[in-house]
């Protein structure tokens, strides 16, 4: 049996599984589905279509599944292992779902927009805000106050600064810092810490030193044609130039 | 009028001490304790091995003690301390200590802490400190008496933010803030934060006598007035003799610039500062081991 905090208020069509713990003055609502080992702390409220995957832990205060207007939202969906601090929001989807991925930490007070779709091992610091519709790929890393705006995309390895913001896109494997919004270089150390040897370390950083040197906020298009071949055939340098071409024409009509 | 039956849970363990008031919806932990005429509104959380003196107002959705979100903390007996006549205005957030940071996070008396403010783990805030909205102080950082963070603003792990110093609204703070000065600057290229000036109110509420007023404005003067080498500036002025703040201020500026990146705490990675040995019970200090001086 689920062990449920007599305060709690868990609707009877929620379903909990086994070991799952619940704390007092939680709400969780009819169609909520939580996996085994997850905890929810006292004060959360967990409604909408959401899924929750296994060990997960919800810290007092958060929301998840709310709709933008304060009520239900729509499907949620949250990965296994994640961390879901104080005060956080994550809205429900409208169109299609919200989803979370696996082994992320999303420290106090995130917001989550509705149809927003995280990877896996994100560490989003506090105060993160994440529009609705945004894209953020693996191993993303946030610093206090960033913004990720509605429908932007985050590619994966890329660190942004406190109080930064991307409009548009962040490219993969890279610093980003702001206001105003520029790519730093490459998030070298947490390349390392996953992995990356040095040799692709340093064919990123010629790569970043050709695409982003000239201080513009993003890469012209021209310029991924001008790449030398021996670094633009990189895999990773690759996955780069694929993302820039897929997040292009991402608000360029709002940015110029 | 009605009777509505209050709900709260409080564990049976816990120590409340019978003047203080817990409002509806409030949770608190076996391992907490509650000073006299401290008052939490709804939906207070404390949880974790904590004390709160007494007199505290703790507005509603507060979580206080909670575990701290370094991915390195493994769950050892660390705790928070909070002394007396604290205001903690609505949704502030406060973790207890970490195993590697010397297992105390600590805020002193007298201290206002304005509306979603966010204090980690290992963080020694000492007293009649103001911080303003969303002012998020990330680990192992020493708020000294008498400091002001404007609203939004933001300081790296194991910064200093020096006596009666002020931070502007929406200023990262990644390096030590000396003493009464205002350090300010939002962006990243055209304004980057810095030292702007004198915090004059800052004096005023130090409370100095004549003649170290005169000394720490001197010296603040001589520090800040040019960008000649502030190492030279410093020792020009101990040579000096000065004394009381304005000695303070120097050592204080000396101490961050063997620091890394202008953080003096950064000497205390890994390990506890003294601050630990001083405020933790005495129970507390087998812990600390031979880590401690």
């Amino acid at each position: 049996m689920p062990e449920i905090s007599k305060y709690a208020m868990v609707d009877k069509g929620a379903s909990l599984a086994d070991d799952v713990r619940v704390g007092p003055f939680a709400r969780i609502g009819p169609q909520v589905r939580i996996e085994p080992g997850c905890v929810i702390e006292n004060n959360v409220t967990i409604t909408g279509r959401t899924v929750l995957g296994a060990k997960t832990r919800v810290f007092p205060m958060a929301a998840i599944g709310v709709g933008q207007d304060g009520g239900d939202g729509g499907p949620c969906l949250i990965g296994q292992a994640t961390s879901i601090r104080e005060h956080v929001v994550i809205h429900g989807g409208l169109d299609g779902p919200t989803r979370i991925g696996s082994d992320n930490l999303i420290m106090i007070a995130c917001q989550v927009g509705a149809g927003a779709c995280l990877g896996d091992h994100g560490i989003f610091a506090n105060c993160t805000r994440i529009g609705a519709g945004a894209v953020v790929e693996d191993y993303v890393g946030t610093s206090g106050f960033a913004v990720i705006g509605p429908g932007a995309g985050v590619g994966a390895y890329t660190f942004i600064a406190g109080y930064a913001t991307v409009d548009r896109y962040a490219p993969p494997f890279a610093i980003v810092q702001g206001p105003p919004f520029r790519v730093r270089g490459v998030n070298a150390e947490k390349l390392r810490r996953c992995g990356f040897g040095e040799d692709d370390i340093r064919v990123l950083k010629n790569a970043f030193r050709d695409l982003f040197n000239d201080f513009s906020d993003h890469a012209r298009p021209e310029l991924l044609e001008e790449l030398s071949p021996e670094v633009a055939d990189h895999p990773h340098v690759q996955r780069l130039i694929e993302f820039i071409r897929r997040n292009a024409s991402k608000g360029a009509d709002r940015h110029g | 009028m009605a009777e509505v039956a209050v709900l709260r849970e409080i564990d049976p363990a816990a120590r409340v001490a019978p003047q203080a008031v817990i409002g509806e919806y409030c949770v608190i932990g076996p391992n907490v304790t509650i000073g006299p005429g401290t008052v939490l509104r709804r939906q207070v959380s404390v949880t974790g091995h904590t004390i709160i003196g007494s007199q505290n107002l703790i507005e509603e959705r507060c979580v206080l003690g909670a575990t701290p979100q370094d991915l390195k903390y493994a769950g050892g007996p660390a705790m928070l301390i909070i002394g007396h006549r604290n205001r903690f205005e609505r949704e502030v957030t406060v973790h207890i200590g970490t195993e590697a940071g010397g297992y105390l996070t600590r805020i002193g008396d007298d201290n206002v802490l304005m509306a979603g403010c966010h204090v980690a783990h290992d963080c020694y805030v000492d007293d009649r400190t103001h911080l303003g909205r969303q002012v998020l102080l990330g680990g192992h950082i020493h708020v000294q008496t008498g400091a002001v963070c404007e609203d939004m603003s933001a300081a790296h792990h194991f910064s200093t933010i020096g006596r009666f110093a002020r931070v502007g609204a929406r200023t990262p703070v990644r390096r030590d803030v000396p003493p009464f000065t205002v350090f300010r600057g939002e962006g990243a290229e055209d304004s980057p934060p810095a030292v702007i000036g004198i915090h004059e109110e800052g004096i005023a509420a130090a409370g100095l006598d004549r003649q170290g007023e005169k000394e720490l404005r001197a010296a603040l003067k001589e520090l800040f007035g040019d960008g000649a080498a502030m190492q030279t500036k410093i020792e020009q002025l101990l040579n000096m003799g000065v004394e009381g703040e304005a000695a303070a201020l120097c050592q204080f500026i000396q101490r961050s610039l063997q620091g890394v990146f202008g953080r003096h705490r950064e000497i205390y990675r890994g390990k506890a500062p003294p601050e630990a040995r001083q405020y933790l019970p005495p129970e507390m200090h087998a812990l600390l081991g031979r880590s401690m001086p």
